[in-house]
Parts: C-alpha cells; sequence; structure tokens
C-alpha cells in the first residue's frame, strides 16, 4: 500500500498487497505506512475465513466478532481497506478492544524470523512505553527482553545476545512492537552491552526474575 | 535475603486482594470497620499494612507489603517506602478521577520510583472501562519520559495477572539496574 | 422476606451520642489522671471521635488505629487471644490505648513520664468499661 495512491479524501480504498506482502505481513506494513501519517485512518482487515476486524487508530480501538485465541497463524489472506478517520467521531463503538495484543500479534506473525522491511540495519530501539498485552499469553522471556527495551536501545541481535534468547524470536518481538508503533528508533546509541547484566545487574541465568521463574516453573 | 515490595494505591484499588492471590503464607492484615461509609462504599479497610510473602527458596523471600490506601495513613508510607525495592501500584478505573489518583502517587514515591521501579495494575476496568489504557500511558510518556513503567489491566483476584504485574515489575527494575536509561 | 442491612445514618466519628460518651469517658480518664497530656477515643479506622485538651495534631488518632491493628494482629498470630491493650514506654512518657470492649472504638492516651504505669493503666480500663456499658445502653 502506497501513502501516495493518490486517493481523494473520503474515499475508502482496498488494496491488494504484492505476494512478498500476502497475510499478516501486508496488513503489518499498511498499518505501519498508516501509523506515519498525520490524519487518522480506519483499517479494515478482511482475514480469510476470520471476518472483519476494524482498527481505529485515533482511538487506540479495535472491533472484530473473535477472540484473539483465534488469530490465525497463517491466513491465505488479508485484505486491506482503508478510510479517512475522523478525530472526533469513532469508526467503532467506543470503547473496542485495546489495539496493543491485535498490532503485537500481527507483527510477531508478519514477516517469519526475519526483521520487517523497514526497519533499518543498524539502528537501535528502544521502548516509548510499556505495552499493555494481558489479552496475550505472553512469555517472560518476552517480558525480559520487553524490559531491556524499556532501559536501553538495542538491535534486535544485540537484545537476542543480552537476554539469551535465538535472534529470531528477538526479531520477532522488535517487529511486533513496531507495528504496535511504540517503538523509538536511532542510528547513534552506542551498541547494547550483552555484559551488562553480568557486572552488578541481573543476568538472565540467576537473578531474581529467572530465580521467581524457576520456582514457578515459566 | 528479602526482596521488599511495597502495594500501594486509593483505597478500594485491590492491594489486600492482589497480595491474598500472590502470598504463599496467609496474608496477615490489619483490617479495620470502614466506619466512614459515606466516602467509601467498602466494609473494612487497612489501617497499617498487609503483608505476604513468597518464598523464592530457603534464603530468600519476596515480601508483600500493602499500605493503607487513606492518606491520614502516610506515615505508614515512609515508614515501608525505606525499605522497599519496588512499588506496583493499583489504581482502580472507577476512582473518580484515576489518572490524577496515578499521578499524585507516582509525585508521593518518587524516590521509590527513581531508585527502584513501579509497576502500574489499572483494576476494575471490566466495571468502568474508560479511562482507556493509553489514557494513562500517555500522561506518564509525557510528564514522566524518564520512567519506563509497566502499565497492566489486571484483576487482583486473579493469580495470574498479578504473577505478570509482579514479574513485569522486577524484569524493569533488573534491567534499569543493568542498563540504566541510554538515551540517542 | 429479605432482611436489607442498612447503612448507620452518619459516621460513627460524628455521631453526637457517641461523641457525648467519649467526652464522658475522656473526663473520667483526666479527672483520675492528672497527668494526662493528651487523650483521644478514636473510630478503630483511624477517625478523632474526640480528644482532651483540644490539639492541632489530629495524627495521633491514625497512628493509634494502625498500633491497635498491629498489636491485634500479632497477638493473634501469636495465639495469645484478643489484644488487652498496647503501652508504648519512651523516654519523655508513655502512650497506653486500649480498645472500648465490643466497639469499634479505642481510648488511646499520652501520659507524663511521671505518671505510674499501673495507674494510668486502671485509669484507661476504668473508662473504656464505662464508655462500654454507656453504650450499650443506647
Amino acid at each position: 500500500m502506497s501513502p501516495d495512491s493518490g486517493a481523494a479524501v473520503g474515499t475508502r480504498v482496498t488494496v491488494d498487497a504484492p505476494p512478498e506482502l500476502a497475510g499478516w505481513a501486508g496488513a503489518a506494513t499498511a498499518i505501519h505506512a498508516i501509523q506515519q501519517m498525520p490524519m487518522p485512518v480506519t483499517l479494515r482487515l478482511h482475514v480469510d475465513g476470520h471476518g472483519v476486524i476494524t482498527i481505529d487508530l485515533a482511538f487506540n480501538a479495535y472491533e472484530w466478532s473473535r477472540s484473539l485465541s483465534d488469530f490465525s497463524l497463517t491466513p491465505d489472506s488479508v485484505r486491506v481497506e482503508t478510510e479517512p478517520g475522523n478525530p472526533d467521531t469513532p469508526s467503532i463503538d467506543l470503547p473496542g478492544r485495546p489495539l496493543d495484543p491485535l498490532l503485537y500479534a500481527i507483527g510477531w506473525r508478519a514477516f517469519g524470523d526475519e526483521p520487517a522491511p523497514w526497519l533499518v540495519d543498524g539502528h537501535r530501539y528502544r521502548l516509548r512505553r510499556w505495552p499493555s498485552l494481558s489479552e496475550l499469553a505472553i512469555g517472560l522471556d518476552e517480558v525480559r527482553m520487553i524490559a531491556m527495551l524499556g532501559n536501553a536501545f538495542a538491535t534486535a541481535d544485540e537484545l537476542a545476545a543480552a537476554a539469551q534468547i535465538p535472534p529470531s524470536d528477538a526479531r520477532r518481538l522488535v517487529n511486533a512492537l513496531s507495528v504496535a508503533g511504540i517503538l523509538r528508533r536511532t542510528a547513534t546509541a552506542p551498541a547494547l552491552d550483552a555484559e551488562a547484566g553480568s557486572r552488578g545487574g541481573a543476568p538472565a541465568s540467576t537473578g531474581l526474575f529467572a530465580r521467581l521463574r524457576k520456582k514457578w516453573g515459566r | 535475603m528479602e526482596h521488599i515490595i511495597l502495594f500501594a494505591g486509593p483505597m478500594g484499588a485491590g492491594k489486600t486482594t492482589a497480595i491474598r492471590s500472590l502470598s504463599e503464607t496467609p496474608v496477615i492484615s490489619t483490617e479495620a470497620a470502614n466506619t466512614d461509609l459515606a466516602t467509601a462504599d467498602k466494609a473494612t479497610t487497612t489501617v497499617a499494612m498487609d503483608y505476604g510473602e513468597i518464598g523464592v527458596t530457603d534464603e530468600e523471600k519476596v515480601r508483600l507489603y500493602g499500605i493503607p490506601g487513606q492518606r491520614r495513613f502516610d506515615f505508614m508510607w515512609r515508614i515501608l517506602r525505606d525499605r522497599a525495592e519496588g512499588m506496583v501500584l493499583l489504581v482502580h478505573n472507577d476512582h473518580p478521577d484515576p489518572v490524577n489518583a496515578m499521578r499524585e502517587y507516582l509525585i508521593e514515591f518518587a524516590d521509590l520510583c527513581q531508585r527502584g521501579g513501579v509497576a502500574i495494575g489499572i483494576t476494575r476496568m471490566d466495571v468502568r472501562p474508560g479511562p482507556i489504557l493509553t489514557d494513562y500511558t500517555d500522561v506518564l510518556e509525557r510528564e514522566r519520559p524518564d520512567l519506563m513503567v509497566p502499565v497492566l489491566p489486571v484483576d487482583p483476584r486473579d493469580r495470574g495477572n498479578m504473577e505478570m504485574l509482579l514479574m513485569s515489575l522486577i524484569a524493569n527494575i533488573e534491567m534499569r539496574g543493568s542498563y540504566g536509561r541510554v538515551f540517542a | 422476606m429479605t432482611v436489607m442491612a442498612t447503612r448507620p445514618a452518619v459516621a460513627l466519628h460524628k455521631d453526637p451520642f457517641v461523641q457525648d460518651l467519649a467526652t464522658t469517658a475522656l473526663h473520667d480518664l483526666t479527672d483520675r489522671c492528672p497527668r494526662v497530656r493528651y487523650a483521644t477515643v478514636l473510630t478503630e479506622d483511624g477517625f478523632e471521635v474526640d480528644g482532651v485538651p483540644a490539639y492541632e495534631d489530629d495524627r495521633l488518632s491514625s497512628m493509634s488505629s494502625s498500633m491497635q491493628a498491629l498489636s491485634e494482629a500479632v497477638a493473634r498470630e501469636l495465639a495469645l487471644g484478643p489484644a488487652r491493650c498496647l503501652i508504648v514506654a519512651a523516654d519523655a512518657g508513655h502512650i497506653i490505648q486500649l480498645r472500648i470492649p465490643g466497639q469499634q472504638l479505642v481510648l488511646a492516651a499520652v501520659f507524663e513520664l511521671d505518671e505510674p504505669l499501673a495507674e494510668a493503666l486502671g485509669s484507661c480500663r476504668f473508662a473504656a468499661e464505662r464508655f462500654a456499658a454507656a453504650l450499650a445502653s443506647r
């Protein structure tokens, strides 16, 4: 989807994604592009076999008749429809459902183990705010990585090394947080010190977090 | 080794309930009859502290202290916050002004927030859906950009919810200690 | 038929009947113990019903409420039965407090150092028991 599609204001636009952006990749790319726009936009994601997800970015909410546990890992198609929103009038019945879990789930699945195409190699990322993901059954590895990105800039690979988890998981996390629209990026932050956790802090394997995790078998 | 985590927040937010959900031992509570029902429709209120604990190992405990919500007991806040490593702040969404209540507690416990960490649980979002979560996080981002704060909707009766909030707090405290805040 | 529990029309610490009896109890105490620096009747959740002499710092009610609850909790945890009284012995004076028997009320008094503890405690008990009896007659 291109922001420069030339569609007139007030026009609903449906976009067929190119093959490399099929499924959630197309939806994630559309969401990311729209998040860069100053004007409010409503998206409708027609998820093959799973109904329509209506997203009102201006009001940070969405509507969908299904549970996120019904979230299809690989839908056959996701058709993206957009229309200009209204900053004063929601396009869904408020309060709707909070966006973080939906956007996170889309971002996690959209690009497999690869970074999202808009993420620049060498740039580092940090959270603007903590994501609210109560609706999702995220694991404690993700919680720990989220905490790292809340307190330091890092690339996905630096995050993986510091958290002692596979790079693919770190890339998915960065993708997910980016689609959720809560990452800040920089080209100038120093490299994350992967050893910092072992010096006076709490290493992944031995801090209170790790000990509680072990106790609770998670 | 002990780790002290404070549970703070306005009266009725669910602090005592949250500690009961997490504690492995019977909670020692100091509930008194609420004689001022006009102010809060609640049969009892905490007047000193609640105490619960999680045994991490044979030699390590996480001690959970719940403080009274009313300001007339703020001397208890001062006694307990000096010993705490971190704080779980619970705010109920049907509070008359929940976002401002959050703000006031963050000011009151500024030192603890700065040196340790805070995680915020918004309770009773099923009772009153607004404010929405971004109403809280927007204020935090605007007024306290130095403070990375987990803000999660929680049901204090749900052990899973409370474990996630507690683990988010502990992860944040550890990462803050390891990496500080590196800004571009 | 369902019997609905009714909320009291007025908060306990604002109830004129309770206030009058509290005033009487406090005078009972100060008449017997002239070396009372300050005495108060408070609700168990920390609201002052009355205090003598008039006192600007109202923290004593809140602090006494906390101490009462903590002491009762400790006695309960140690299976010692109901806590009868709490005594704080400090360099410059003593605090004695005890629950008005059967009520959501506490009597707390700060005594000068030279007031013998046994007399202070006895006077507090006397005042508390008379207060309880008067409340029961309502």
